[in-house]
Order: C-alpha cells, then structure tokens, then sequence
C-alpha cells in the first residue's frame, strides 16, 4: 500500500489507491494500460532519435539520452556478432556511468517504463548471447564466429551480469527501502543520495525482478524466490504497475515453484496474472501484446502440467480458456501412464524458460555442450515418470471405501508388490508444501489431495474429503446478470 | 508453521553471513562451504541452500569443482528424500554430466568421467527411493561397490535413509506384514525388532504383523469441506445498491 502511494510516477488515480477494494485497483491497472499504449508510440519516436545520435560515446546529453533510449530498444532479430558485442559494450558504458560517477547522475528518465525495457532487454540479450553461444560451441565449433566467442570469453559473461543487476540494487538501497516500506515508515530515510532519484530506484527495483529471472534461468530456482524476499506479491506491487514486469514476474515465480514441487503454489501464481490478463485483453492492441500473447499460452502449458499434477479446482475464467487451448492435451496429462510421457515433456519444452548455461562452452569438444533445456527437461521428467501411475490409482480408489490390495493389483495387472509402492509414492506426492505467510520460500506441508488412503496389511482404507456445494459464486453470478 | 526452504537449524554464523551477502558469489568461499559440506556429512546435519550456493559456485568456477563435495552433497540430499532437493542440486550440475554420450558419435564421445558416473549411479538410486522401491534400493546399494566409496564419507547414511523410509511408511500405514517391513528397511530379526519398537514406537505381533500406531496422515479420514463465506465477496453487490438506489 505504501508503496504504491509514495511512487513517484504514480500520477492518475491516486485517491482510488485510498480504499481497499480490489475492483477499484483493477479499474485503476486498466487505466494504467492505456497509458502504456501511449507510451509505445513514443518509444518509437525515441527509436527514430536513436539511429542518428550514435550510442557510443555518451558527450553531451542529447546522446545520453539517446543511449538510454538505445538500451532499451531490442535489438535486429538475427544481429550479426559484431552488433551483439556492440550492445555489451553500450551496456557496460552506460551503467559504468550510471553507477561509478561522482554522486548520482542527474538524468531524464525517456519515461517511468523504461527502467523495466533497460533491464529487460539487458537480460534478453545476455540470455540470447549465451544460447547462441552454446549453439555454435554445439554444432559449428571450428567456424570463424566460434573462433570470435572462443576469444572473447568474458563478453556477456555471467558475473558482469550479475555483477550490475547487484550493484543496482545495493545503489539504489532499494532493499532497505522495501523494507521500509513494509514496516510502514518512510523509505526516503534509508534510501539514500542515489535511491532518492526516481531513476535509480527503479533500476534497483527493476533488478530484483531481473535477478529472479536470471537465477531461474541458471536453473537456481530456490535463490530466485529467494531474491522475492523483500517484494510482496500483490496487485499494489511497484511492478504491477509496468504490465510486461507484472507478467515476468509472475511466470518466473510460478516455473520456479513448479520445479520446487510446489504445485499449489505455482497455480495460484498462473491464474493470478493470467485472470488479470483476461481482465485487461481489450487494452493490449499494440506490438507488445505479442509477447504477451506467447507467453499466455506458455503459462496455460504449464498451469495444465500442474493441475495433472495436483488436481485442482481452477478460476472458472482460467478453467474455460484451458479447456479451450489444451481440451486435449490436458484430459491425456490427466489421465497419466506412459502414453502422457511424451505429451508433458512437449508442453515442458514448449513452455520452459531458454535455460543457459553461465560458463563459455568448451569448443574442442562440442559433445559436452549439451543444450540445458535438455538437461533441466530430463530431471523434470524424472519427477514426471515417478508419479505417471498415481492418475489410474486415485481413479480407482475413488470407487471404493476399503479394497483388498492384491485384488486392484490384478485389476490393474501389476505384482502387488509394484502396487504398494505406487500408493506409498502417491500418498507422499499428495502432501506439498504450501505458502501461507511470509516470504516466498516459507510454507507448510498440507494435504492437498481430496483422496486420502491408509494400508493395513493388505488392506486399502480410503476416506474423501468432499467439499460442499459452492454457491456464492453461482449467487453473485446470476445476481450481476439481472441488473 | 513449517521451515522455510532457505533455512537451516544449525547453520553457523558466518555461513549465514556469506550466504546473505555477495561473498556467496565469491570464488574464495568456495573453500569455506567444501569445510561445510564435510562437517554435515559428520555430524549428520543438513543444510540444502548452503549446499546449493557453493553447487552454484562450481556452476560459474567449473575449474574450481571437486568432485567429493559433489557426490556427498547428492548423498546427502538423498537422505531427505522424497523432497525435492536431490533434483535441485541436479539442475545445477553442468548439463553434459547426466547426457548419455550421443549414438550418432560414438567415437568422438568424450570419455565418461568418474563425476558423471558417480552421478548418474546416485540418481539411479534417487529413483528407486522415490519410487519407494526400497527393497531395490537396498540391493542396488549393495550390489555396486562404488557405493560403498560413495557414501561412506556421510556418517550414518543407511541409518537416515532407514528413518525416512519409515518415516514415509509410517504415513501411508497402519499395519504392515513383518516380511515386507524387514525388506523395506533392510533390517531381520533382532536388529528390526530394536529399529522398530525402539526408534519408530511401532508394535511388533506375534502374528507376523507391524502396527503402526495412528497419525495425523495414517488415519485417513472423511472431511466435508464447507465453502467459506467472506463479507467482501459481496462487496459489488453492495455499492451497486448505493450507486443506483430504486
């Protein structure tokens, strides 16, 4: 709450943010969208300014707005070498200046946005750099541009990544302001010469999110909540306010919990923004959209792998637009066996994060490159093989309120010894940790499976937890229609 | 409230200190953790974000990488099965050490390293516990000598693992016939008669049957779950009653 009253940018609706209810911030978020709208059309204009101002040098401050401009600009598709090594180059100038001038650089920002498309775009083309690295290490390792990455192993390198998003977040103290601000008291009395300046704040707050998506595309999904520690997820939340930053946020922590088997979590963070993306699709008319639009789908793939994981009562909204884009697939995820196999490790691959790999790749010998897409698929799918069975247990468990272990097994023509196992791996797959307070990494185990079972000998005792009829939402419903 | 995945009861300060702050990226901490990876293994604690911070290290210092401090991280995750860190620390390993070498090449394969076997035996043995096959767990651990090596760096493996094992029966069981007990625990006679009465509080019959005394995960029982009305739900329904009064 706090936050979002003291942004700085924070212009339109701000006596909404003084009630609490949710439909007023939604309202509030859309109005937010129209500005961004506008907002493209003027970056397109600064792109323009771009082309003759030239990034490099950084004199005057007509060219450092246009190399601020620049940085947030993506670049050509398929840029040759030459320019990615550029874009590095521009990069480490421009924060160099950022962070290592005397006192704070006194700046313009191009708009409130473009702390997000800086960071943003920083961290895409570090991720696109290292799999195009990865790639020619893989398949053309003798080649005239491997033997150009061979020797400049320290362009995009992971700890200068790393290294600026850190140093942005310890300039700015935005850390400590958050931390502030969750106490309820002013942030501007920790924040500092540099984390006053609205420039600098944002980049630091900006970094945090860019972090968690570097530590998960490392494969580190534990540090990535982790770097979450000082952010609340909710709709008041600073990057709710930049759409892209809102949606990134979301679906890296949601992969993350997904990998940490935490599946109740993680599809509490898919329906989250893809409620509020159905919400808001009337306002996306513009180029970004598009991304937008890739990784909706990507995050329905993965809200599909875990509700077959965890069977869950979705969002009737999200439950609709699933039902639409995976009727299918989903029905197969759920049903299990190996015949799923496949189909999950496709939704996987379809959805999954370009993984990297944070060290140059060894050009003598390409077999050791292997893509870690591949790597990271492999040990999803490890969990997936593991728990491929309990679908056909719990749907015959479902029939039944004691069953003689030896007779399912030869119902389901397996040796009851195989059968024990599948129950004991079923039963312990149905408790999961599950957030209630704190930060994202807390939780409790709870069951979260409507079948619960227990074997004495031989013998299966099966209990159910039913669940009442729901009838608000039904009520409410109805009762908006008649108005 | 449970523990937070971050957190670990006995982790010394300065460890904390490292693992908050930028020295966890530090090459010359490395060391320090390899200390702490040895000292869990001896004193039978476990701290899994530690391990996945110098696991990190390796991952950004691939010439820093030694391969003890790898394996008996992976023997110790495995003895916190069935939660997820074992495949957390897979994620990061490099990529090659868990790819079979490609058929299409088999020459110019590189050799397999003593790492990615160690690795890809120790996952083997991952899968078998998570699948709760315990009675091939038990003989694939002694089927193989290079296990032996492997975990005998970890003070009291097979005692930990016995534990969770029992643990994770103990959840999904009431009684359990004394053969498939003695088989899942690795355990005959005597020695599964002490295991069971005096660590687990578990019953032995003399009708050949275990019994497990009921628990909050054993008792299996029915529940109606009610729905949960909350006053703000109606919260629309409300104003729309004050902006357009009849």
């Amino acid at each position: 709450m706090a936050l979002y009253q003291r942004a700085p940018y924070d212009t339109a609706n701000r006596h909404d943010t003084v009630d609490d209810e949710s439909d007023r911030e939604e309202e509030a978020l859309v109005e937010d969208y129209k500005e961004q709208v506008h907002f493209d059309d003027g970056m397109s204009e600064l792109d323009r300014t771009t082309s003759f101002g030239g990034a490099a040098g950084g004199g005057g401050p007509q060219d450092m707005q246009a190399q601020l401009a620049a940085a947030a600009t993506p670049l050509e598709f398929g840029a040759a070498l030459d320019t990615k090594f550029a874009s590095y180059d521009n990069y480490c100038n421009l924060f160099h200046c950022i962070l290592n001038s005397e006192g704070p650089v006194d700046l313009e920002v191009p708009t409130y946005y473009w702390a997000w498309d800086v960071i943003d775009e920083f961290i895409y083309q570090f991720e696109s750099f290292c799999r195009y690295r990865n790639r020619i290490a893989r398949t053309e390792s003798t080649g005239e541009e491997a033997q150009l990455l061979r020797d400049n192993p320290n362009t995009w390198g992971c700890y200068s990544v790393l290294n600026v998003l850190y140093s942005l977040i310890q300039r700015s103290q935005i850390n400590e302001q958050l931390d502030a601000m969750k106490r309820n008291e002013d942030p501007n009395q920790v924040a500092g010469e540099y984390g006053n300046r609205p420039l600098y704040r944002m980049l630091g707050y900006f970094s945090i999110i860019g972090l968690l998506r570097v530590h998960c595309l490392l494969g580190d999904f534990s540090l990535a909540l982790k770097t979450l520690d000082d952010i609340e997820l909710n709709k008041k939340a600073m990057f709710a306010r930049v759409m892209a930053a809102h949606f990134t946020t979301y679906y890296y922590v949601g992969f993350s919990y997904m990998m940490m088997r935490r599946y109740a979590d993680a599809i509490r963070m898919f329906s989250h923004i893809l409620v509020y993306v159905s919400r808001t699709k009337n306002f996306q008319k513009n180029a970004q959209y598009d991304s937008v639009s890739k990784k909706n789908d990507q995050m329905y793939a993965l809200i599909a792998i875990c509700v077959a994981f965890n069977p869950t009562k979705l969002d009737d909204t999200i439950h609709t637009a699933l039902r639409e884009k995976y009727g299918d697939q989903l029905v197969r995820l759920q049903r299990g066996g190996p015949e799923a196999l496949p189909l999950f490790e496709d939704l996987f691959r379809s959805a999954c994060p370009k993984f990297i790999s944070p060290t140059p790749p060894d050009f003598d010998t390409p077999d050791l490159n292997v893509d870690p897409v591949d790597h990271h698929c492999r040990i999803f799918m490890e969990e997936v093989k593991n728990t491929m069975w309990s679908p056909t247990i719990k749907s015959y468990l479902k029939l039944y309120t004691t069953m003689d272990l030896k007779k399912l097994a030869g119902f389901l023509d397996v040796e009851p010894e195989r059968l024990r196992s599948w129950l004991l791996v079923n039963k312990q797959r149905s408790r999961q940790v599950r957030w209630s307070e704190g930060a994202l990494l807390d939780g409790e185990v709870v069951n979260g499976s409507d079948l619960d079972y227990a074997m004495q000998g031989d013998l299966i005792h099966i209990s159910e937890a039913k669940v009442g009829r729901r009838l608000v939402d039904w009520y409410l419903r109805n009762l908006a229609r008649t108005y | 409230m449970g523990i937070a995945f971050d957190a670990a009861p006995d982790r010394p300060e300065h460890i904390e200190a490292i693992l908050n702050g930028l020295d966890r990226y530090n090459p010359e901490t490395t060391t320090i953790f390899q200390d702490y990876v040895t000292q869990q293994c001896e004193d039978r604690t476990y701290d899994c974000y530690a391990n996945l911070a110098l696991l990190k290290l390796y991952q950004f210092n691939p010439h820093l990488t030694r391969d003890e401090p790898v394996t008996n991280i992976l023997v110790k995750a495995l003895t916190v099965f069935p939660s997820p860190d074992f495949s957390l620390c897979l994620h990061l390993l490099p990529p090659h050490i868990l790819s079979p070498p490609p058929s299409s090449s088999p020459g110019s394969s590189a050799p397999d390293t003593p790492l990615a076997e160690a690795v890809t035996k120790l996952a083997h043995l991952n899968a078998l516990l998570e699948q709760c096959a315990y009675r091939d767990f038990w003989d694939a651990l002694d089927a193989d000598d290079l296990f032996a090596d492997l975990v005998a760096d970890v003070s009291g493996f097979e005692e930990l693992v016995r534990v969770r094992i029992a643990v994770t029966v103990g959840q999904g069981c009431r009684a359990v016939d004394r053969g498939v007990a003695e088989g899942w625990l690795n355990l005959q006679g005597k020695e599964f008669e002490a295991f069971v009465e005096e660590i687990c509080g578990w019953g032995v019959g003399v009708d050949g049957v275990v019994s497990v005394p009921v628990n909050k995960e054993n008792e299996a029982k029915g529940t109606v779950v009610r729905e949960e009305v909350r006053f703000e739900q109606f919260g629309r329904v409300v104003r729309r009653a004050y902006e357009q009064p009849a």
